[in-house]
């Protein structure tokens, strides 16, 4: 494992009542991009803005390269600008009472760099991000893609070993944010940042870290890589928030086997140590073909619906393990009502934890 | 990483505490002398009181029966006025297609501009018994005796409906625009006419919105002076504050009676005030969602002139007439209307620009406005911050402190200042410094209101973001606060400028000989010499205010500019 960037212990963050991160913990090493994903109020953009300082946490303990930067039990809390981290914000803020080169210069001119140092900088920062053209606009007069940009740029500017992302995706549209997406990915690797990533895109999340965090109700669902996260989820929360999946009830009936209630047994595959009592299995729709194949769980079932997305054909279809949805390619149509028989292979079938 | 980041004080935490112990000097302390001294029931000009006892409050029961009964009669009658006009101007101007709707709009400002001391003197030449200019106009073509009569109950509610009742259109057109036309437009869909759209939808949507600046209006009314003063005096219709006022100017002044007196007014408003905010706190239905929206105006097709007219009359009565009364007046050795018998001189100005007290007053209170306004802007921008900004413990209290003053009617607030200072062992009572203490506390629930609207409005992350590039809080406020923050400064700047220059309440009890102040004068002239001296003097003041603003405009245009 790579040197530690980023170390967060036991995160409690408290507003008032309510606990908006209850017991958070894990590691950030070097140049890994790591992503917090969530649905909104599961505490993850409190657990990026407390490693920024923004928040103050009520217990637990954050250290950044070795030094602590909040602890609760010495009672210690570095403001802010003195963590070194840099962030980029959802909303961009972009200071619209500067120009841009002004924007990106900020963070070098704190640290009371050369005039001639920080034109290099902000000129190598705005290439990145090729943004160069414009550096003398009025931050006000910019698109949302390029207020983005001037956002990412100012954030690398000062050459911070660690940046946090805060959604800063969130307010493009469908097309840009894609092609963001491909550019943040090739950024990232290019300059080594190590960076945390909050969003509760799952699609994003997975297309973009080396690692991916699912947190709900404050809590930490799953930590894994993108192929863990949707191969083997943990829980019916990550089953169900990451990818498309579908549940099937019934109950563990010896190693690798599962009765369905009022069907048939499936062989299924436990990422987990069994305890017994589980109640779910989950299948992912992507993997779940319709004609069967050796070695996989067989199915009897009727399509009872089809819908055609374009880049894929989503199918429900009545079988005696309930009613399941199958997405296929737009190839050989079936029709509704056709029989089927639906085959899956058991470590497609992930024993949910209870 | 390149470059260094030093480590610094933490500014905050000291600022919190020293902003704190200020604010609560200056809030709270008089108010604790007002407490003590009115308590005070033996030698009313004994610093300290001796004697204690609850005589002072009783007699407001007993002797003052009167001047409750009045203040109470004017109060709901400028109220039921102020709220009739707000409304309906309200209605006619956020949901109907009234032609020139947005310059008619920004018209309805002018008469919170007015004043209600300039409005008070202008309606009193205007409809002055005997000499007034309706009178004149009555006999002149053959009535006898006077057909109005402003120095009534009535005439005072009517002015302080007009002046300062504009408070009440702001409210309700407030709560008409954040109203979701869908809801209306979904009555109309399910086949609803607009009038029964407007009885089952608007108005219950509305009534909340209604129902609040009821009670805010009431509370300011029951705290009214200036026109109580100009117009109720000279018919001995007293009202609490001109009773207060009075009192303190008999001999022996009694202070004890006259703080009995504040005191209670200010129980009553403030009582009014927290229920005003519980009514607002309850979020009432989905008109108030914060989001503004553009209003559908309804079609009145013909009707819409008739609704234009009644705009029009309005801004007659309360700007037009008034500021050509006031005009006529003071360009008149004998004020008439009959313009055959006028003899037209400019010696009223004259006299009034001569005359050294009133020189020296308009120039103490522009130096006022000045300094007031410039240094209290920086203070409350710092206030703004610390309150909605950090997360500093104690800001809940600052905020508390610094619109505590809101509650207070100013003329109380002076009361309770005078007396601290007579009994503070420091030369500051009769001096400009008293007045420009005054000022400061009782312009920080405007000026901080004014600067809230603005910070709440900068995203947050603004500012979260230098923090995060390394900037210390001094150095994120002089690069991103205080920049972005400059058209809100401006504007509370000028507001405070204005309010300063007119500033009347405060300003009759701290005045003192050395220290002249020229609203009071104003009233001072209006009562010891003519009519035309003091509508003079009061178009100056009017005259000054407007030029400041003129040049404040210019020079704030070409600042925002380079904002956008």
């Amino acid at each position: 494992m790579s040197v530690t960037r980023i170390e967060v212990k036991d995160l409690v963050v408290r507003y008032g009542d309510q606990v908006a991160v209850n017991g958070v913990s894990f590691t950030v090493g070097r140049g890994e991009h790591l992503t917090l994903l969530g649905p909104s109020g599961c505490g993850k953009t409190t657990t990026l803005r407390a490693v920024a300082g923004l928040e103050q946490p009520s217990g637990g303990r954050i250290s950044i390269d070795g030094q602590t930067m909040y602890d609760s039990s010495q009672r210690k809390n570095v403001q802010t600008e003195q963590r070194g981290v840099s962030m980029v914000f959802q909303s961009y803020a972009v200071w619209p009472h500067m120009s841009v080169f002004d924007n990106v210069a900020y963070g070098l001119r704190v640290r009371k760099l050369g005039a001639d140092e920080i034109k290099a900088n902000v000129e190598r920062a705005l290439d990145l991000v090729q943004m160069r053209h414009l550096a003398d606009r009025g931050a006000s007069k910019l698109s949302g893609g390029q207020q983005q940009r001037v956002a990412l740029a100012r954030a690398i500017a000062f050459s911070p070993t660690v940046v946090l992302f805060d959604e800063p995706l969130s307010n493009l549209d469908a097309k840009l944010r894609a092609e963001m997406r491909v550019e943040l990915r090739e950024l990232q690797r290019r300059l080594g940042i190590t960076s945390v990533y909050v969003t509760h895109d799952q699609e994003e999340a997975l297309a973009i870290s080396d690692r991916v965090i699912v947190m709900n109700v404050g809590v930490i669902e799953q930590i894994g890589t993108p192929e863990e996260i949707y191969n083997k989820p943990r829980s019916r929360f990550v089953a169900d928030f990451v990818g498309s999946a579908n549940l099937i009830k019934g109950k563990p009936v010896g190693e690798g086997l599962f009765a369905v209630e009022g069907g048939p047994t499936l062989k299924v595959m436990a990422p987990h140590k069994p305890h017994g009592n589980e109640s779910e299995v989950a299948v992912r729709t992507a993997y779940i073909d319709l004609e069967p194949r050796s070695g996989d769980n067989h199915v009897p079932g009727k399509v009872r619906q089809r819908l055609f997305h374009g880049d894929f054909v989503q199918y429900v279809i009545d079988s005696a393990v309930g009613a399941l949805i199958v997405r296929r390619p737009p190839v050989n149509l079936l029709a509704e009502g056709a029989p089927v028989t639906l085959s899956f292979s058991p470590e497609h079938c992930v024993l949910l934890e209870a | 990483m390149r470059g260094v980041l030093r480590p610094r004080i933490n500014g905050q935490a000291l600022t919190t505490l020293a902003v704190l112990g200020i604010v609560g000097f200056l809030v709270l302390l008089p108010m604790v002398f007002l407490v003590e001294e009115s308590l005070n029931v033996g030698d009313p000009m004994a610093f300290p009181p001796v004697e204690f006892g609850f005589a002072n409050y009783v007699s407001i029961f007993k002797e003052d029966f009167k001047t409750v009964w009045n203040t109470v009669v004017i109060a709901v009658m400028a109220t039921v006025m102020a709220i009739l006009i707000g409304f309906t101007l309200a209605w006619i101007l956020t949901r109907t297609n009234v032609p020139g709707r947005e310059k008619l709009e920004r018209l309805m400002e002018l008469p919170y501009y007015m004043t209600p001391l300039v409005g008070a003197l202008a309606w009193a030449v205007i409809a002055g018994p005997k000499s007034g200019f309706i009178n004149q106009l009555w006999k002149a073509v053959g009535g006898t005796g006077d057909i109005a009569d402003i120095y009534t109950h009535f005439g005072i509610a009517w002015v302080m409906a007009l002046f300062e009742g504009t408070v009440a259109f702001v409210m309700i057109s407030a709560s008409m625009k954040s109203m979701d036309p869908a809801l209306e437009e979904s009555a109309r869909v399910m086949g609803a006419s607009k009038l029964r759209t407007t009885l089952t939808v608007t108005l219950p949507l509305v009534m909340p919105g209604v129902l609040g600046a009821m009670l805010f209006v009431f509370a300011e009314m029951l705290g009214s002076f200036a026109a109580a003063l100009v117009l109720g005096i000279p018919g001995r219709i007293y009202v609490i504050t001109t009773a207060i006022w009075d009192s303190t100017l008999a001999y022996p002044p009694d202070y004890g009676r006259a703080s009995a007196m504040g005191l209670s007014l200010f129980v009553v408003m403030f009582g009014m005030l927290t229920f005003y905010r519980r009514v607002i706190a309850r979020g009432s239905f989905a008109t108030i969602t914060g989001k503004a929206f553009r209003p559908r105006p309804m079609d009145m097709g013909r009707l819409a002139w008739v609704l234009f007219s009644v705009c029009a009359l309005y801004v007659a009565l309360a700007v037009v007439f008034p500021i050509a009364a006031l005009l006529m007046t003071s360009l008149q050795r004998f004020a008439t209307v009959l313009l055959h018998q006028a003899q037209w001189t400019l010696a009223n100005y004259e006299i009034a620009l001569s005359l050294g007290p009133v020189r020296t007053a308009l120039f103490n209170s522009i130096m006022l406005g000045l300094g007031v306004a410039t240094v209290g802007v920086a203070i409350m921008s710092v206030l703004v911050w610390i309150i909605y900004r950090s997360n500093l413990r104690g800001r809940g209290a600052i905020e508390y402190l610094v619109m505590f003053p809101q509650a207070v009617p100013r003329l109380v607030f002076g009361l309770a200042l005078l007396w601290a200072w007579l009994n503070i062992p420091v030369g500051l009572y009769g001096t400009l410094w008293l007045l420009a203490l005054a000022y400061f506390t009782v312009m920080l629930p405007l000026g901080v209101r004014t600067l809230a609207g603005v910070v709440l409005q900068i995203d947050k992350s603004l500012e979260e973001c230098a923090r995060v590039c390394g900037a210390s809080w001094g150095y994120q406020m002089r690069t991103v606060t205080l920049p972005l923050l400059k058209p809100g400064i401006l504007a509370a700047w000028l507001l405070i400028f204005m309010a300063c220059v007119r500033e009347l309440g405060a300003s009759a009890f701290l005045m003192g000989p050395n220290a002249k102040v020229i609203a009071p004068s104003i009233v001072n002239a209006f009562a010891t010499s003519g009519t035309e001296l003091t509508a003079a003097m009061a178009l100056i003041q009017t005259f000054t205010v407007i030029v400041a603003l003129i040049i404040l405009f210019r020079v704030a245009r070409g600042m925002t500019k380079e904002l956008q």
